[in-house]
């Protein structure tokens, strides 16, 4: 018999509480996987609409706290271009609108330029992109294309007006891929918000640093804000909210779970405190005692991890039954966020099962003995 | 060391021993003094809670006295390894037989050998010859609620003997048996003791287990009266 067989079989042997500490570990670790994957895959998501154009920095009015809430004039453009170093600027206007038909709220409508560099990078599934002088149409992301089941020449009705669907498109961007995209002068329109946009994106010259060009144009035109695109998807709010929420959920399944774990392993060695006497009467050494218990402690811990990396796969398969979710949410989750529920397992080993090792470490044979 | 009556070397000497418990200061033991031969078989007897058990607990190093010392082979126990001491020099036979009821006969003779560094297969081996030793071979791969209770004290004895011990100690290793299972137990014991020229101490209130016996300390209110 080796030592593995020994923790197996004492876990064996106690089937319904190992189940129920396997379990309750696995819901812990499997809620972690979950949002720490949506809360990365959020922020892949919005990275990727910047890095996949080479965009160096987004202007916005200085203050806001995201995009949707920010106005500038769209006539800003002119004194952007005349920036040092600038090689491209292109305005967007990003508002959210519903197609409560097909129980979707909040999908992304993009106002972009015809043929501008925005729209010059999607690839491209079915029809074609928007080309100067197009009226009326719209472009939809692939996930928003399934989700309306709608294809190219179907009608589409935007905020009560009746759009073409002109083409559909994959991005690297979920959130891009979950939108659609009409021209810019469109959206102005249907929103009331004639001659005025959000942001604005620029590229500049390969060799500069984009914090430089952002302080020209800061300097140049007052009450923007010019922030590197890396820097702008690091402060983003629902980025920081969402790592703050995958923050909390970490701390309260690691609090939930060690406690959990620390009751088993305390009802495990008082349950035991006769066999443990038994082991230190056939001379065991303390150190052996303690090897035994962290291992059931670390078993269990795995088959949480494993358990836990099961419920997650499955909880996402859940939340992508719902169309608002495919349009959010990224499906798939990145090794690193399992790496995270396995080194949660190990923790909550650690931190649930040493005190009770240690505990029953300390008993001295004839003391355990007696227990019985 | 030599017992003064005998040309046998002292294996076991307790000088002194006093056993007093905190939880309401019952003093167990009062000043016993007593050696043990090398291939001795001694029996300890007594009423209840006259010290005996506590008195076996001291000399196997499963607990410390109160004063007094307790020397193996000369050496006293203070200065020795007593988990090591335990693991390689002593097997314990308990009434109860503790058995681990999640594992099988096979694997409760193998626990002790892990602190004997024994190979994985060696262990197996082993344990299956001391299974068959004590007449269970048969039984190797059961759990001890598919074993009788005169099989379950049998397993108990083979994994006392799992480390070749030279000293087994038993608190009352016929108390929970029916007469029969326990003249088997006791044929058993006297087997071993001569096959493997063991020293044996043993904690009875059975006369036969006594009368078997080379020498009987009878214990009275903590104090050796015989």
């Amino acid at each position: 018999m080796g030592f593995l067989v020994f923790i197996t079989r004492n876990l064996l042997g106690r089937p319904a509480r190992t189940m129920l500490t396997v379990l309750g570990l696995g819901v812990g670790i499997s809620a972690v996987i979950l949002l720490i994957g949506v809360s990365w895959g959020f922020e892949r998501s919005m990275s990727a609409i910047y890095s996949s154009r080479g965009i160096d920095i987004i202007v916005v009015r200085a203050g806001v706290s995201d995009q949707l809430s920010s106005n500038l004039d769209a006539g800003m453009i002119d004194q952007l271009r005349t920036v040092p170093d600038v090689v491209e600027v292109a305005p967007s206007l990003m508002d959210a609108v519903s197609f409560e038909e097909a129980n979707l709220t909040s999908v992304l409508a993009n106002g972009w330029e015809p043929g501008g560099l925005l729209i010059r990078n999607l690839r491209m599934i079915e029809g074609r992109p928007l080309e100067k002088g197009d009226t009326r149409a719209v472009m939809l992301g692939r996930v928003l294309a399934l989700n309306l089941k709608k294809s190219v020449s179907d009608e589409l009705v935007i905020a009560g007006e009746k759009f073409k669907v002109i083409g559909i498109f994959e991005s690297d961007s979920l959130f891009e891929s979950g939108g659609l995209i009409i021209p810019l002068a469109e959206l102005q329109h249907m929103m009331g918000r004639e001659g005025k946009v959000t942001g604005f994106v620029i590229i500049t010259k390969p060799e500069v640093d984009p914090h430089t060009v952002g302080k020209a144009v800061e300097a140049k035109i007052s009450g923007v804000a010019a922030i590197p695109s890396q820097n702008y998807v690091q402060n983003n709010v629902q980025i920081k909210l969402s790592r703050a929420m995958a923050g909390a959920t970490i701390g309260v399944a690691l609090m939930l779970g060690s406690i959990g774990l620390l009751n088993t392993m305390a009802m495990a060695v008082t349950e035991r405190t006769g066999e443990i006497g038994l082991l230190r009467a056939l001379g065991w050494k303390r150190k052996r005692i303690i090897v035994l218990l962290m291992g059931e402690a670390a078993t269990l811990g795995i088959l949480g991890v494993m358990v836990g990396a099961l419920m997650s796969w499955i909880g996402m398969r859940g939340i992508m039954l719902s169309p608002t979710s495919r349009g959010f949410i990224d499906p798939k989750l990145p090794p690193s966020a399992f790496l995270v529920g396995l080194a949660m397992g190990i923790g909550l080993s650690v931190l649930g099962g040493l005190y009770p090792a240690i505990r029953a470490s300390r008993l001295e044979p004839t003391e355990a003995l007696r227990h019985d | 060391m030599t017992d003064p009556g005998t040309s046998t070397p002292t294996l076991l000497r307790g000088e002194s021993l006093v056993k007093t418990y905190p939880d309401g200061d019952v003093r167990a033991l009062r000043g016993v003094t007593l050696e043990i031969s090398e291939g001795e078989f001694v029996a300890i007897t007594g009423p209840s809670g006259c010290g005996k058990s506590t008195l076996l607990h001291l000399m196997g190093g499963l607990d410390r006295p109160t004063s007094g010392e307790i020397a193996f082979r000369g050496e006293s126990l203070n200065r020795l390894d007593v988990d090591r001491f335990r693991a390689q020099h002593l097997g314990f036979v308990f009434q109860s037989f503790y058995l681990i009821p999640t594992l099988t006969a096979s694997q409760n003779v193998q626990v002790p050998m892990f602190e004997a560094s024994w190979p994985r297969t060696e262990r197996n081996h082993r344990a299956m010859r001391i299974l068959e030793e004590v007449g269970l071979a048969h039984r190797a791969n059961h759990l001890p609620k598919r074993l009788s209770v005169g099989e379950r004290q049998r397993v108990a004895i083979a994994r006392a003997l799992a480390n070749e011990p030279i000293l087994l100690l038993a608190d009352e290793p016929t108390g929970n048996l029916d007469s029969t299972t326990q003249r088997e137990v006791l044929d058993l014991l006297a087997r071993i003791r001569t096959e493997r020229r063991l020293t044996m101490m043993i904690v009875t209130h059975s006369g036969e287990v006594a009368a078997a016996a080379d020498r009987e300390i009878r214990l009275k209110d903590g104090l050796i009266v015989q």
